[in-house]
C-alpha cells in the first residue's frame, strides 16, 4: 500500500475508512457497490469505453458528471442522457480552457459590446437583448472538437473525452446578424471575434489570459447564429455561459464562446493564439494526416472553423452492461446528427458492420439536431455480437469505417460498434 | 398510541419471522431460478448528499457556490511538488493524471508550450525537474496508476 500523508489519510477516513481496501487508489475516489471500477487511466492504447475513463462529481447546477479536469473545468456527459433528443442542462457537458470562471454574474453591470470596425457601437444590458430584439428558436447540437479523442491512436495530447463531449439544445435568443445589422458593421471588416467573461492568469496576449474565437464575417454559417440567453427554455447554467452564448448550428463548440461579452469586428485576420495556433486542422479531406507528416513541420492547416461538424450517430442503448437472454427482443436507441444538413438515413448492423439494415428514425427538430433512431433487434444466438450503426446526411455523407488521424485529435466520426453478450435463454 | 404499539410489534415479528426465513439457507435456494440473494455491501461508499436550494436574493446578482475540485494525487517521486506548483499556477495537475501514458518527447513538447507559448514563469532548471518527473512516471514504460 502506497504511504499516505497524515491529511490524505484523514480525508480518507472522512469518506469512508473502507476506501482504505484500494490501497493503490489512495485518492478519495470510492469503487462502486457491487461493482469493479474502471482503470484510473486508459492507454497507450484506445480508450474501449463510450465515456470517459473518469469519476462521477458534482459541479453547481449540475447532476453527477464525469470529472477530466476540474480547474479548469472540463466535465463529460454521461451515456444514458443521450436517450433523449434534447440534452437536460443539467447533464450538459463542460469544457473550460483556462482557470477564471465566472461564480457570479451582476446583470445590472454586465453589458454585451459590440465594437471595433462599427458605425454605432453597442453596449447592451440583459433586459435590452431580451426586449428589443427579437427571440428566436433553433435545436443544435454543440459538441466538442475534440469529442472522442480517446479514441485516437497512436494517442494524442489533450482532453480525453469519449463520447460524451456533446449536447443537444433547443436555443433561445437574439440573431446575431440582427445585432451586427444594430451596430453597423463597416466595410472593410474580414472577421468577427469572440471573447467571454472566462479568462486565465497567464500573462496578456499569450493565450493563457483569455480565450477568443474569430469566424469570416461572410460566413454563411453565421446567418444562423444566435446570441442564446435560454437553453432549453431556461437560463443558462453558469457553466454553459450565463447569462449569454454564441450558438453557431453545425460548426464546433468552440466557437460557441460562453458568457459571451464582446463581439468586435476586426479589419484583419485575427492572428491572436486561438486561431493562428490553436484549434487548428491538416488541409485534406477529412483533416486525416499521419504522425510523420505532422512531425514534418510542413502540414498545411487551416482553422477547425473552415469545416462543419462531421455526420456521426451513436448506439446509446444497450450499453453492454447486462447480458441479453437470446430470443428477447431489444429496442436498440440512439441518436445521430450532422454540421452539414440533416440525417437523412441511420443504418443498424447486427454483424459487426457486414451487413446494413435501415433503422427508424424519431421525430425531427430540425437540420442542426440530434436525431434519434431505433431498432428492434433479437438475437437468436448466444454469444457475443457486435452491433453497429451509421449514418448519412443529405449531403451524402456517410460515417467511415477507417478511423482519423491528426494532431490534435479533432473530427473522429467513425462508425460505433458495441459488443454485447447475449445469453442462453434455457 | 395503542395502534401504533401493537403496529410496532407486529413488524417486529414480521422481521424475525424473515430472519429465520433468511438463515435457513435451505429454504433460499427452493424459490425457482434464485442463485443467490440477500447480497449486500456494507457502506455508504459513493454517496454524496444533494444540493439543497439556494436562498437568492431579487437583486441581480447570479451566483453558484465555489467550483469544487476532484485533483487526484500524483505519484511520489523527485520533483513532484515542483510540478505542483509550478504547473498549478494555471491548472490543476488533473491534466496530467487525465492523460494517456504520453511519450517522454511528448512531455517535454509540453512543458515547453506551456513555458513559451503561454509564458508560464518556470525557471529552465525547474522545467528540466518537471520534464524528469513526467518521464519517470507518465510514459507507456514508466505509467502504473
Amino acid at each position: 500500500m502506497r504511504r499516505l500523508s497524515r491529511r490524505s489519510l484523514l480525508a480518507l477516513l472522512g469518506s469512508g475508512a473502507a476506501g482504505l481496501v484500494f490501497g493503490g487508489r489512495a485518492d478519495a475516489q470510492v469503487t462502486p457497490p457491487g461493482a469493479r471500477a474502471l482503470p484510473s487511466f486508459t492507454g497507450p492504447g484506445p480508450n474501449p469505453y463510450w465515456n470517459g475513463i473518469n469519476p462521477f462529481v458534482i459541479y453547481p447546477q449540475k447532476l453527477p458528471l464525469l470529472r477530466m479536469t476540474d480547474r479548469g473545468i472540463q466535465l463529460e456527459t454521461p451515456r444514458p442522457y443521450f436517450l433523449t433528443p434534447f440534452t437536460p442542462n443539467a447533464a450538459f457537458y463542460v469544457r473550460y480552457h483556462l482557470d477564471l470562471i465566472p461564480n457570479a454574474v451582476d446583470l445590472s453591470t454586465w453589458r454585451l459590446s459590440v465594437e471595433g470596425n462599427v458605425e454605432r457601437p453597442l453596449r447592451l444590458g440583459f433586459d435590452e437583448l431580451v426586449k428589443k430584439y427579437k427571440a428566436v428558436s433553433v435545436a443544435a447540437v454543440n459538441q466538442c472538437s475534440g469529442n472522442s479523442r480517446s479514441r485516437f491512436q497512436p494517442r494524442v495530447p489533450g482532453a480525453q473525452w469519449g463520447n460524451g463531449g456533446m449536447g443537444n439544445a433547443r436555443w433561445t435568443g437574439v440573431r446575431l446578424r440582427e445585432l451586427l445589422a444594430s451596430a453597423g458593421i463597416k466595410s472593410g471588416t474580414v472577421q468577427l471575434q469572440f471573447q467571454g467573461l472566462d479568462r486565465g492568469p497567464g500573462p496578456e496576449g499569450k493565450g493563457a489570459d483569455a480565450v477568443m474565437k474569430s469566424l469570416d464575417l461572410m460566413d454563411p454559417a453565421l446567418d444562423d447564429a444566435l446570441v442564446a440567453y435560454l437553453m432549453n427554455d431556461e437560463p443558462l447554467p453558469m457553466l454553459n455561459g450565463f447569462p449569454v452564448r454564441l450558438v453557431v448550428p453545425g460548426k464546433f463548440g468552440v466557437y460557441w464562446t460562453k458568457h459571451l461579452t464582446w463581439i468586435r469586428a476586426l479589419t484583419s485576420e485575427d492572428t491572436s493564439y486561438w486561431m493562428a495556433s490553436a484549434y487548428r486542422i491538416p488541409d485534406t479531406p477529412t483533416a486525416n494526416t499521419t504522425p510523420a507528416a505532422a512531425a514534418s513541420g510542413t502540414l498545411k492547416t487551416v482553422p477547425i472553423g473552415h469545416v462543419r461538424m462531421p455526420v456521426r450517430s451513436f448506439i446509446v442503448v444497450p450499453d453492454g452492461s447486462s447480458k441479453l437472454p437470446s430470443g428477447l427482443p431489444v429496442r436498440v436507441q440512439g441518436i445521430a446528427f450532422s454540421g452539414d444538413g440533416p440525417v437523412v438515413k441511420v443504418e443498424f448492423s447486427e454483424d459487426d458492420g457486414r451487413s446494413w439494415v435501415e433503422a427508424t428514425l424519431g421525430a425531427d427538430h430540425g437540420p442542426y439536431s440530434f436525431r434519434t433512431w431505433e431498432h428492434i433487434w433479437k438475437p437468436s444466438r448466444p454469444g457475443k455480437h457486435v452491433i453497429a450503426v451509421r449514418a448519412t446526411d443529405v449531403q451524402g455523407n456517410v460515417q467511415p469505417d477507417a478511423p482519423v488521424w491528426n494532431p490534435g485529435g479533432y473530427l473522429w466520426n467513425r462508425i460505433e460498434r458495441e459488443a454485447l453478450i447475449v445469453g442462453a435463454a434455457s | 398510541m395503542t395502534r401504533h404499539r401493537s403496529l410496532a410489534i407486529g413488524l417486529l415479528a414480521a422481521a424475525g419471522a424473515l430472519a429465520s426465513a433468511s438463515t435457513a439457507l435451505s429454504q433460499a435456494t427452493k424459490v425457482p431460478g434464485v442463485i443467490q440473494e440477500g447480497n449486500y455491501d456494507p457502506g455508504n461508499l459513493g454517496m454524496s448528499m444533494q444540493p439543497a436550494p439556494r436562498n437568492d436574493d431579487a437583486g441581480a446578482v447570479y451566483a453558484v457556490g465555489a467550483w469544487p475540485t476532484y485533483t487526484p494525487p500524483l505519484v511520489d517521486g523527485d520533483g513532484k511538488a515542483l510540478v505542483q506548483s509550478f504547473c498549478g499556477i494555471c491548472h490543476s495537475t488533473t491534466y496530467i493524471t487525465m492523460q494517456p501514458p504520453l511519450p517522454g518527447a511528448t512531455w517535454e513538447h509540453l512543458v515547453d508550450k506551456m513555458i513559451g507559448t503561454f509564458g508560464a514563469p518556470i525557471p529552465e532548471p525547474a522545467a528540466q525537474a518537471i520534464i524528469a518527473y513526467l518521464k519517470s512516471h507518465y510514459t507507456p514504460e514508466t505509467r502504473k496508476e
